[in-house]
């Protein structure tokens, strides 16, 4: 993981408005945007970005790369990261929803086998609040401090982040890893990650219906981390089997028990691993500085 | 995206896995030309389950018992779904019966292959004979080799049933499908193999890159009943048709978490509106704007709903920039509701929850139309729920 404002970020886009304004937002925030990739259009510069034609084309200039930034319609999101890996880049942040589950198979075995961290696809990105934005974050909700938000929701990331900041908790980190079937990192690598990171008191996890990513990281925590965790789990009160534009909510969980993915399955595990479960956003920064006590 | 099954059996034809002739009948005459000799099958094509159970297979042995039971088909609601078309198709005598599928496992991340000696109507009887291998790396024949020795196969039969579950593995890939299912696959007293019945889902993400795909999902959409929401604005959830409260948000995890809110604060959320982020790929699909403005339409033409609670955070569009959309659309809906009668252009009443750095500005343009802003979400909800119980319900 190279989180640190002076690693090398590109992204993979097209010049047009959504790119233009997400690279200016990373830029202001203070990471190190060093080039864009959009075939057919090198030679430009967007907002004093200089644009490639090839990935492999920043690398020659500037060396290795870190972090690339994925902002291609879903369909070409494969094929970007595939050229990101190709190009020696290990950390992938795909931000585009609809990339179809298959793409992302391909994707991971060959992201596996590279050891590459992929966030997404459908996700924000990483938010390192003070320091770095990789990805589309909402960075004004966000303030610096010691509790990681790890999320498969981009909204409700903002929504916990601000009411942390709101009752003086600051962040360390925010992540959405998407709410996909399939998705690149999961709950248990991100855990693992904020368990590991000195900067991280404490941690938020925020979950959904739909896959078993939350059963696991419940076993995961009672297991081995010993920070403070505070769940929420949104979707209490939905109707079971509608997809809530998340089609991560009909993945197949195979062999595993027909509860498993619903909201209740979730809120059982958390309580089995006697991790707090808040019922609301709002009453999360209680419940977090309970538990720093 | 359920495919029926005599599209499924095209599939498989294609892809050389062995399937009876068959033949498509739209309407119960085209019994009478008929190509297949009796004694036939005819089948339902019904995307639910539970067809053979409910009637929608009939064997017949002639022409007159065809046209009485295609007629009786076709007018055979199976789980509130006619056929729009039957699947006439050969009798097979099986000797034993398999099921086999390939599957998106959602924990495994990767493509599953499921098989079981015992198929057919029995397969959920035996849970504990479903074998499953996981295709961890790039395909190859020795993963459905596997499977097939798991299943307790032998002889020539190993090579024979694998040979079937790499050709379903080339299809799920082809056509990004969630699912490739065989049950039963007949196999005769001379290890002759034949898919009987299937069932194929597309992946619903993958649709618009499959032509043909996309010309069924078309058809489909045309065929439903009432107004489907367009997939290129958002995705729209009903919750409870008797509810007076829809929710608007961007994101699902938000949506979620308001309709959560506004059900423990008391209120029935009739439906949910997730108009998704303000990424919006080119000038073709619709821009953040234009799906909140049409999302607004959509919910106000829905009678049951009395109050709509925006609740939009940290997109690409600023709080500036939404306001003036729920500003023209509480105007066009008013000028809309001079000199008409109430119940021709009722409006729901509209609470918005911002917030963020352009929230003052968004506030007095909303002020002027007397749509209410509010920062807190407990607020919002407060407010809603307040509104939306003193509304009562509509007609």
């Amino acid at each position: 993981m190279k989180l640190t404002p002076d690693s090398k970020v590109v992204i993979q886009g097209y010049c047009e408005p959504l790119m233009v304004t997400h690279a200016a937002r990373m830029k202001a925030y203070g990471t190190n945007v060093i080039a864009t990739i959009s075939p057919g259009q090198s030679g430009q510069t967007l907002d004093e970005i200089p644009v490639f034609d090839l990935v492999e084309q920043a690398v020659a200039e500037f060396g290795v790369i870190d972090t690339t930034i994925i902002l291609v319609p879903p369909y070409q999101a494969l094929d970007a990261a595939l050229e990101a890996i190709a190009a020696g880049i290990r950390q992938i942040v795909i931000i585009p929803a609809g990339v179809p589950p298959l793409d992302m198979v391909h994707l991971l075995r060959k992201a596996e086998a590279t050891e590459t961290l992929v966030v997404g696809p459908n996700s924000p990105g990483i938010i390192v609040p003070g320091k770095i934005l990789l990805g589309t974050h909402a960075s004004e909700f966000y303030t610096p401090g010691s509790v990681g938000i790890v999320s498969r929701s981009s909204t409700l990331t903002y929504e916990i982040a601000s009411e942390l900041t709101k009752a003086g908790l600051g962040q360390s980190i925010g992540v959405s890893i998407g709410s996909d079937a399939i998705t690149g990192s999961s709950f248990l690598q991100w855990l693992q990650i904020l368990d590991e990171d000195e900067n991280t008191q404490a941690i938020v996890l925020v979950g959904e219906p739909g896959g078993n990513s939350e059963e696991a990281a419940a076993r995961y925590i009672a297991e081995t981390i010993d920070k403070p965790v505070i769940a929420y789990i949104a979707g209490r009160n939905a109707p079971p089997g509608k997809h809530w534009g998340h089609t991560g909510t009909l993945a197949a969980v195979v062999g595993r028990g027909v509860n498993v993915g619903t909201t209740q399955s979730k809120l059982t595990a958390f309580k089995e691993a006697k991790v707090p479960v808040a019922d609301r956003p709002s009453q999360i920064p209680g419940l977090m500085k309970k538990a720093l006590k | 995206m359920d495919v029926l099954e005599y599209q499924a059996k095209e599939w498989f034809r294609e892809m050389g896995i062995p399937v009876l002739p068959s033949q498509r009948i739209d309407r119960p005459g085209d019994i009478k030309r008929l190509k297949i000799p009796y004694p036939v099958v005819l089948k339902s094509q019904v995307r639910v389950g539970g067809r053979g159970r409910a009637g929608g297979v009939r064997f017949v042995t002639n022409t007159i018992d065809a046209i009485a039971a295609a007629q009786t088909i076709f007018h055979l609601s199976i789980l509130g779904e006619l056929p729009e078309v039957l699947l006439a198709e050969a009798k097979y005598d099986a000797d034993q019966e398999f099921y086999l599928a390939v599957v998106l496992d959602g924990a495994a991340h990767r493509p599953l292959l499921l098989g079981s000696p015992q198929g057919g109507i029995d397969v959920e009887s035996a849970p504990e004979l479903l074998q499953q291998v996981v295709v961890d790396q790039e395909f190859s024949p020795f993963y459905a080799r596997r499977l097939t020795i798991k299943m307790g196969l032998q002889g020539p039969l190993i090579q024979t049933v694998s040979g079937i579950i790499e050709k379903m593995y080339q299809l799920f890939v082809q056509k990004d499908l969630d699912l490739v299912e065989i049950n039963p696959l007949g196999v005769s007293s001379t290890g002759e193999l034949m898919a009987l019945d299937g069932k194929v889902t597309v992946n619903d993400r993958a649709i618009a890159r499959h032509p043909d795909v996309a010309a069924m999902a078309e058809k489909i959409v045309q065929r439903e009943k009432g107004r489907k929401y367009s997939l290129e604005l958002g995705t729209w959830d009903e919750v409870e048709p008797s509810g007076n409260i829809a929710v608007l948000g961007n994101g699902a995890g938000l949506v979620m978490a308001t309709m959560d809110l506004l059900t423990d604060a008391g209120s029935q959320p009739a439906s949910c509106l997730n108009i998704g982020h303000g990424r919006s790929w080119n000038s073709t699909t619709p821009s953040f704007s234009d799906r909140l403005q049409q999302g607004l339409e959509f919910l106000s033409e829905q009678k049951n709903i009395q109050v709509v609670l925006v609740n939009i955070l940290g997109t690409v569009p600023t709080p500036t920039e939404l306001a003036p959309v729920i500003v023209s659309f509480v105007q066009r809906r008013e000028r809309m509701g001079t000199g008409k009668s109430r119940n021709q252009t009722y409006s729901p009443r509209v609470i918005v929850r911002f917030a963020g750095a352009d929230f003052d500005s968004a506030k007095e343009q909303l002020a002027a139309v007397q749509v209410p802003l509010v920062e807190s979400l407990d607020q919002a909800i407060a407010q809603a729920s307040r509104l939306a119980k003193s509304s009562g319900r509509r007609r």
